[in-house]
């Protein structure tokens, strides 16, 4: 924080605490540590140990078992802020960071939400609230219907209905949504009603609302999305484009800025289009605009995210704004601190998840027992876990997130070939050599990403491909390791050396 | 030295010789290195590094920007996973339960709904057959591993 300005309207900064856990709790208590603020971790029982809580000034433990009793509990984490004279709170992303009653309540204690207004996010997080506000702003929103009936029945004769109109495929969304949780793809009609079900008990696990509503489903098309900053001066600009189409599971596994297709006038287009759904809310901070584009250069709003996003570093990247930096900078009342947009080079981000790629992409499981990332030029890894950790069923699967930068796409993408093969992960299943391949594709590598892509690629899901003459030296190896004791020695070398338990007989305790 | 290593589905049987600080296998040579990691000579003359550790009778080992998974098993040890039920894939809770007792069903057929980190799995038949035993219901919590449906051929 710039110390002339601290007396602008009593938004001074001097504590934030984080209310958030892993990989970006990591990156926000990074960011305060740089900009010399004093941070509160809050963590749960399970989370005592972890990465982030070492990185807080204070770290505070949440009382309770349940997500709902520790990081989604609002009472419990105003009342830490209270006690710890915390005068700004970051929420990250996920858990509470789209809640407006929650930035409500942190506004009405007195203090700074990290984030646009409790209005902004109301409107920007009720995704059908959301369309009707775009389409009254005159931003283009994808053909589909909003649904007001809440109870089973109604919503199902509603949809039916709505979706002769709509037309298939179609895509049934959470109003409350996000993260691909409450979605559901319907092909054929006659799944429909199943699907309407699926989507509406998800969401209602998830959110606690189970409105859902209905869209076309666009294939072919890209998922680009534009990075807005707003400050409290009256000044909001767009910091370019990400492309975030490859996904599994409705989830994004691998992100680049720029994004291959761009031309100046589509992100001159697509730039202002971002900025007036932002100003249509009065938006403050920063915020993301996803937009789907499809193949005639036409673009249609799909949701707006009113926090800092998973992807975000790619933007940094290429832009060379600190986002996060930022966002303190602009809570604190100061006008952001990036000039005119120039973008550098290329960046590619892969998300590290702790699950199967084989196996329909499902959460994985472990000891991390040996954690080795790669480095190098070009290379940053935002990670949530260290050498040791275990990966619990408890939260999210995504491990790390895997960033590079280089002068060009081409060379981006050697890079991250070369980072995934350096990147070693043994003890959980990870979804590295999934990510390893697709930089491969003729599709990625050509720049031709769409949403379908993975399901285009991999109709019957993927398998691992590799020759008979690695599995042979892996086998040798396994067999080496295992005559010569391996998994022994590791286990007297840090015991002798620093005479501590160390982190592996725990876990060999736990898994037999 | 014999090792048996399971790698889906298949036995590999491996016999290595030492020779010295080098272990020898037809025209691979691998050593250990000061800090763990195994050094392998390809017959093709290429080094490369790898890693490997033990978790449970898992050996997991990395090399050339692959990761395997070698369950080792005792030679001569008889399959004795023909295990006829399906289990949790991971610790969550059961949301539907599609089948009954005594019901016959065909390969991919849908058994039951169960919630895991907050996204909804899918249990289908691996084969067709009759279900012999279903272990829980609607609402309960289910450990991993926990076998959930039995069938009989």
């Amino acid at each position: 924080m710039l110390t002339g300005k601290l007396d602008r309207g009593g938004e001074m900064i001097r504590t934030v605490l984080v209310a958030n856990r892993g990989e970006i709790a990591c990156r926000i208590l990074r960011a305060c540590s740089e900009a010399g603020l004093t941070s509160v971790a809050v963590y749960a029982d399970n989370d005592a140990g972890s990465m982030f809580t070492e990185l807080a000034t204070i770290a505070v433990p949440l009382e309770g078992d349940t997500i709902a009793e520790t990081y989604l509990n609002q009472e419990q984490i105003l009342a830490i802020a209270g006690a710890h004279n915390v005068d700004a709170i970051h929420p990250g992303f996920g858990f509470l960071s789209e809640r407006a009653d929650f930035a409500q309540a942190v506004t009405d204690a007195g203090i700074n939400w990290i984030g646009p207004s409790p209005q902004a996010i109301e409107m920007m997080g009720d995704k059908m609230t959301a369309r009707l506000t775009m389409k009254a702003a005159g931003v283009p929103v994808i053909p589909g219907e909003e649904i007001a009936s809440e109870d089973e029945e109604t919503m199902i004769s509603d949809i039916v209905e709505a979706s002769q109109r709509v037309g298939y495929p179609l895509l049934l969304k959470a109003s409350s949504g996000g993260g691909g949780k409450g979605m559901r793809k319907v092909e054929d009609p006659a799944d429909l009603i199943d699907a309407i079900k699926g989507a509406r008990r998800e969401a209602i696990a998830a959110f606690g609302d189970g409105r859902v509503y209905v869209e076309r489903l666009l294939t072919g098309s890209k998922h680009v999305e534009i990075q807005i900053l707003a400050d409290k001066h009256g000044r909001t600009v767009h910091l370019g484009e990400r492309e975030c189409s490859v996904q599994r599971r409705h989830q994004k596994v691998f992100e680049e800025s720029p994004c291959p297709v761009m031309t100046e006038g589509l992100r001159s287009r697509m730039g202002e289009a971002a900025v007036m759904a932002a100003e249509a809310v009065d938006y403050v901070g920063a915020g993301t605009v996803e937009f789907l584009l499809a193949s005639n250069g036409e673009f249609f709003f799909l949701e707006m995210n009113t926090r800092i996003q998973v992807e975000h570093p790619v933007t940094e990247m290429v832009t060379g704004v600190d986002l996060v930096r930022e966002q303190l900078r602009i809570a604190a009342g100061e006008p952001m601190s990036c000039g005119e947009l120039m973008l550098r080079g290329h960046s590619i981000e892969v998300r590290l998840y702790a699950e199967d790629a084989s196996n329909n992409f499902l959460p994985a499981i472990g000891p991390l027992v040996v954690f080795r990332p790669p480095s190098g030029p070009g290379i940053r890894l935002d990670t949530g876990v260290r050498e040791g950790d275990m990966v619990t069923p408890n939260y999210d699967p995504m491990l790390a997130k895997l960033i590079v930068w280089a002068p060009s796409r081409e060379e981006a993408l050697q890079r991250m070939r070369r980072a995934l093969d350096e990147f070693v992960v043994l003890g959980t299943t990870t979804n590295l050599r999934f990510l390893r391949e697709l930089c491969d594709q003729r599709d990625v590598i050509s720049g031709r990403t769409d949403t379908m892509l993975i399901e285009r690629v991999w109709p019957n899901g993927w398998q691992p491909d590799f020759p008979e003459s690695t599995l042979n030296a892996a086998l040798i190896v396994a067999a080496v390791s295992e005559s010569a004791g391996l998994n022994k020695t590791k286990l007297m070398q840090t015991e002798s050396i620093d005479g501590l338990v160390s982190p592996f007989q725990t876990l060999n305790r736990r898994y037999p | 030295m014999h090792h048996e290593f399971k790698f889906g589905g298949e036995k590999y049987e491996i016999t290595i010789a030492k020779d010295g600080q080098t272990w020898l296998l037809g025209d691979y040579t691998a050593s250990v290195c000061d800090d763990g990691r195994v050094l392998v000579i390809s017959p093709d003359g290429s080094t490369k590094f790898a890693h490997s550790a033990k978790v449970g009778d898992t050996w997991w080992i990395h090399y050339a920007g692959h990761t395997f998974c070698l369950e080792k098993t005792e030679p001569g040890s008889q399959d004795n996973d023909s295990d006829q039920g399906m289990t949790a894939p991971m610790p969550g809770k059961i949301l539907e339960v599609k089948v009954k007792d005594g019901q016959s069903v065909e390969a991919g057929e849908l058994l039951l709904v169960m919630e895991a980190m907050k996204m909804e799995h899918r249990i289908v038949a691996p084969k067709s057959g009759k279900i012999s035993k279903i272990s829980f219901s609607v609402g309960d919590q289910v450990q991993q591993g926990d076998t959930l449906v039995e069938m009989a051929d």
